[in-house]
């Protein structure tokens, strides 16, 4: 039998750049299948052909043996291939059914009025034969959006696809909803479908594909069935070289303290609290991890740490000089750098080049601020020195922000912010979107500020990041730390207890990382802290007793 | 539907209340405004009025859902309203029976001749991604200059002679209310309607299920120089002369259109429903002028403008397409 799809010999050329070279890909007909590769390795060009917005510069596209041209992607949703992008392609106010049949609506009164009623029939028939969960009449901008993705994929079998191509199906989903999403999956190759997704996280290939495609630099390295390969191995085979899947965190003595953090409360954008009555500490040379399920205040403790919200109560004080009052100016002249979860929003002017984005923070200061007017030539410098440093593509330092990949903007936001030479980072998210290859980089360049004496705190909900990165690792949940705990020795279901808000038993927990504030009162122990060397965190509460009682003494 | 409604039950309660007073004190001014604001001429010439209001909001609301903001309605009303009076002045009107071919021509060349610059327009915003706002300004500023100078041209003033023969109040309250129904229909009941709607809120959405932004777009820029073209005729023919001294006949009705529309929320019925009261209270103005209060009258006309800013500050922010006025380019 022909395989469903099969792309033979594709190469595709762009003005100085080969994105696909002599591809070859089979997909067998009621199968998932993963295309796997790094950011730029030419998985959204194939499937761009294979749903007709590129033509092929060689090469040929077969469904079931049967040669096409597509023109464009009109010709293939007619010849049976559905394309669902990462961004959805919906509109918002609409309903759920005005989205899946637009541009096909069916109509009555000699195509005066659309059918309405034929119109719902053919969602629900549709929603009830792939078991989908969706609401027909609600308004597009009111469901999840897990549930948008299944608008999407009605929206492909209402136009009669077999082939459904999904671009990075779960980059904008929960865990739950992943797993929804492979219920989906199975449906639909029960009843013949087949699927093509494009990923770059090993795990999601590894369960929810049957075979998995890996492409390098435009190149096929070679299709496996998803149960014959082990992680390493896929990752070995998207990045040309061994992959260390877990970094090493070489133990490290830890310096003063660069942040105190007393009885910290903030609210939400609704004026709920956020966060609780939080305190704890971070040294120079250190790591602090966050772990927690996205939205249990860690958003609102980094950015009333970094200034960008206030704190209704409580006290942030960074190298013991209260914070109380600083606006982020004054904080990021102070050293402190920032890494935003939202990179689009908060991390970069999409409209700005990246010489203008280079700036951005520093703009107030030499060399780039000069009498009143901008040094270009001075950013522009240093925007060439960050993307050289941390692998930016396209290497232009006058390409828009906004027409970079995710994870090359991400890079740059991070290249930016490390080389202001801060004191602190805070980092939410940092590899968030970020390839295997340059989260392994991204990683080693954190734990070089470590070693460089730097403190650090990362807030990321990737648990083998935190785990495997922090020196000290708190676990957030409903805007308190339920634990910090030693990241070496805590198990994947104390802390999934943490997270859910449980406490755990106290030998287990580092009875010692919640700072007690009877010493921190004057703020100013850090002399006696400092050459304490209490390099394991066991310690620190003695340290900072002891401190106190320097002082006074 | 809320605004509008809240809209017209404010209006209905103000006006009884005058009535009330009217009633119980026909000597005081609250007698003399009641008399005006229910006097038979006052709501003949809000019909009037509102034709050119409520269908250039129509003609907005058409161009803006598609993602094109038209700012330069005001330049196709008055437009339409000179090539009217002029192409009507060419048939002769004494020469036919009651002046209805000479008028049925004149309104056929109002709309072609906004339609035309409603092109111009589409084509500068579409195909060649001019700002629509600065393109919109130019739309009007040519038609302000163009108008009067042809005037001049061909009649010898700025302001044409008197026809002899106009369009009377029933027929432009009969096109107000056959544009309106017809326009709801096509928005909320056809296939174009929702790709109309698709174009301005997602325009990608659309092109990726294969239907032409562009297309779409034209079709609401065109549409808004057909409505616009009826309404500019449909006043200037009402009283059978173009005057083009000033800010020429029309007299921002143009303008309050783009007011009337987001008044309404993009819908036809709300933006009736705006229009007529707006319309209403520049009849009022001109009633309170000719019966010579002691207000002076650049005072009174600015009442429209004063109302507009009261009503919008009540009513908010209305429903704004996600896309209007950003340019649209399809990938490769």
């Amino acid at each position: 039998m022909n395989p469903a799809v099969h792309l033979d010999g594709i190469t595709k050329r762009f003005p100085g750049v080969v994105a696909n070279d002599d591809v070859d890909l089979e997909v067998e007909r009621g199968s998932v299948h993963a295309l796997l590769g790094e950011n730029g390795a030419g998985k959204t060009t194939l499937m761009n052909v294979l749903y007709g917005l590129y033509q092929p510069t060689e090469g040929i596209v077969r469904l079931d043996g049967e040669p096409q041209s597509f023109d464009s992607p009109r010709d293939a949703i007619d010849a049976g291939v559905g394309m669902i992008h990462q961004h959805f392609m919906l509109v918002d106010p609409m309903t759920v059914w005005e989205n899946v049949v637009l541009g096909n609506e069916p109509k009555t009164w000699g195509g005066l009025r659309v059918d309405r009623a034929a119109a719902r029939e053919a969602v629900v028939e549709l929603s009830e034969r792939y078991g989908f969960d969706v609401d027909p009449d609600a308004t597009v901008a009111d469901v999840s959006v897990g549930e948008q993705q299944r608008v999407e994929i009605l929206k492909a079998l209402y136009r009669g696809a077999d082939v459904l191509i999904m671009d990075e199906p779960t980059a904008v989903l929960t865990p739950q909803e992943v797993e929804e999403l492979y219920g989906v999956f199975e449906e639909l190759t029960e009843q013949g479908k087949t699927i093509i997704f494009i990923s770059h996280k090993l795990g999601e290939a590894l369960s929810a594909a049957d075979d998995i495609t890996v492409l390098r630099d435009g190149v096929n390295v070679g299709t496996v069935a998803a149960a014959d390969v082990t992680r390493e191995e896929l990752a070995e085979m998207m990045v040309g070289r061994e992959v260390l899947m877990d970094p090493a965190t070489p133990p490290q003595e830890t310096g003063d303290r660069v942040l105190e953090v007393t009885g910290l409360s903030v609210e939400d954008d609704r004026g709920v609290e956020a966060v609780s009555d939080l305190s704890f500490e971070l040294r120079a040379g250190e790591i602090l991890g966050v772990a927690g399920v996205d939205g249990n205040g860690q958003s609102q403790l980094a950015e009333a740490i970094t200034g960008l919200r206030e704190s209704s109560s409580g006290d942030v004080r960074y190298r013991g000089e209260p914070m109380a009052g600083k606006t982020r100016r004054d904080r990021i002249e102070r050293g402190m750098a920032f890494i935003p979860e939202d990179r689009q929003e908060r991390g970069l002017v999409m409209s700005y080049d990246l010489t203008e984005n280079a700036i951005l923070g520093s703009q107030h200061d030499p060399p780039f601020a000069r009498g009143g007017r901008l040094d270009w030539r001075a950013s522009r410098d240093h925007a060439e020195s960050v993307i050289e440093q941390y692998d930016v593509r396209p290497p232009d330092a006058g390409a828009e922000a906004e027409s970079l990949s995710g994870g090359n903007q991400q890079k740059f936001i991070v290249g930016r912010e490390f080389e202001r030479d801060p004191d602190l980072v805070v980092a939410t998210h940092p590899t968030r979107g970020v390839d295997i290859g340059s989260t392994e980089f991204l990683h080693d360049r954190l734990l070089e500020l470590r070693a460089e004496g730097k403190a650090v705190l990362l807030v990321s909900s990737k648990l083998d990041e935190v785990q495997g990165l922090s020196d000290r690792l708190a676990v957030m949940h409903e805007g308190e730390f339920t634990g910090i705990v030693d990241p070496a020795t805590v198990t994947e279901e104390e802390i999934g207890l943490l997270m859910a808000g449980e406490s755990l038993d106290d030998e287990s927990v580092e009875g010692a990382a919640l700072h007690d504030d009877a010493g921190d009162g004057a703020g100013t122990g850090d002399a006696g802290d400092g050459d304490g060397a209490d390099d394991s965190p066991g310690d620190e509460i003695d340290g900072s007793a002891g401190g106190g009682e320097g002082v006074d003494a | 539907m809320r605004n509008p409604l809240s809209l017209i039950v404010g209006t209905v309660g103000v006006l009884a209340l005058l009535g009330i007073l009217g009633l119980a004190f026909p000597e005081s001014v609250a007698g003399d405004l009641a008399g005006i604001v229910f006097s038979t001429s006052t709501a003949t010439s809000t019909a009037r009025l509102a034709a050119p209001i409520v269908l250039a909001g129509l003609g907005g609301i058409f161009a803006e859902k598609s993602g094109v903001i038209n700012i330069g309605l005001e330049g196709l009303l008055i437009i339409s309203a000179f090539v009217s009076v002029y192409a009507a002045s060419v048939v002769e009107i004494g020469s036919t029976v009651f002046g209805v071919p000479a008028l049925a021509v004149g309104f056929l060349a109002g709309i072609a001749a906004s339609t035309l610059l409603s092109a111009v327009f589409a084509v500068v915003c579409i195909e060649f991604k001019a700002d629509q706002i600065i393109a919109g300004l130019a739309i009007w500023l040519i038609a302000l200059g163009l108008a009067p100078f042809m005037s001049t041209v061909f009649f010898g003033g700025v302001n044409t002679p008197n026809l002899g023969a106009s369009v009377g109040w029933r027929y432009s309250a009969a096109l107000v209310l056959l544009a309106t129904v017809g326009s709801w229909w096509l928005l909320n009941q056809t296939a174009f309607g929702k790709h109309l709607r698709a174009a301005g809120e997602n325009p990608k959405a659309l092109d990726t299920v294969g239907v032409s932004v562009s297309k779409v777009r034209y079709a609401g820029v065109l549409l808004s120089g057909v409505l616009s073209g009826v309404g500019g005729s449909a006043l200037a023919l009402s009283i059978g002369q173009f005057v083009g001294s000033g800010e020429t006949m029309v007299q921002g009705k143009g303008f309050i259109a783009i007011v009337v529309y987001l008044f309404g929320n993009y819908n036809p019925i709300g933006a009736l429903g705006a229009g007529t009261l707006f319309a209403g209270l520049q009849a009022l103005q001109t009633r309170l002028q000719q019966l010579g209060y002691g207000i002076p009258s650049s005072l009174v006309e600015t009442i429209p403008y004063v109302a507009v800013i009261v009503v919008l500050a009540f009513v908010g922010r209305t429903q704004i397409p996600e896309a209007a006025g950003e340019h649209y380019e399809t990938e490769e």
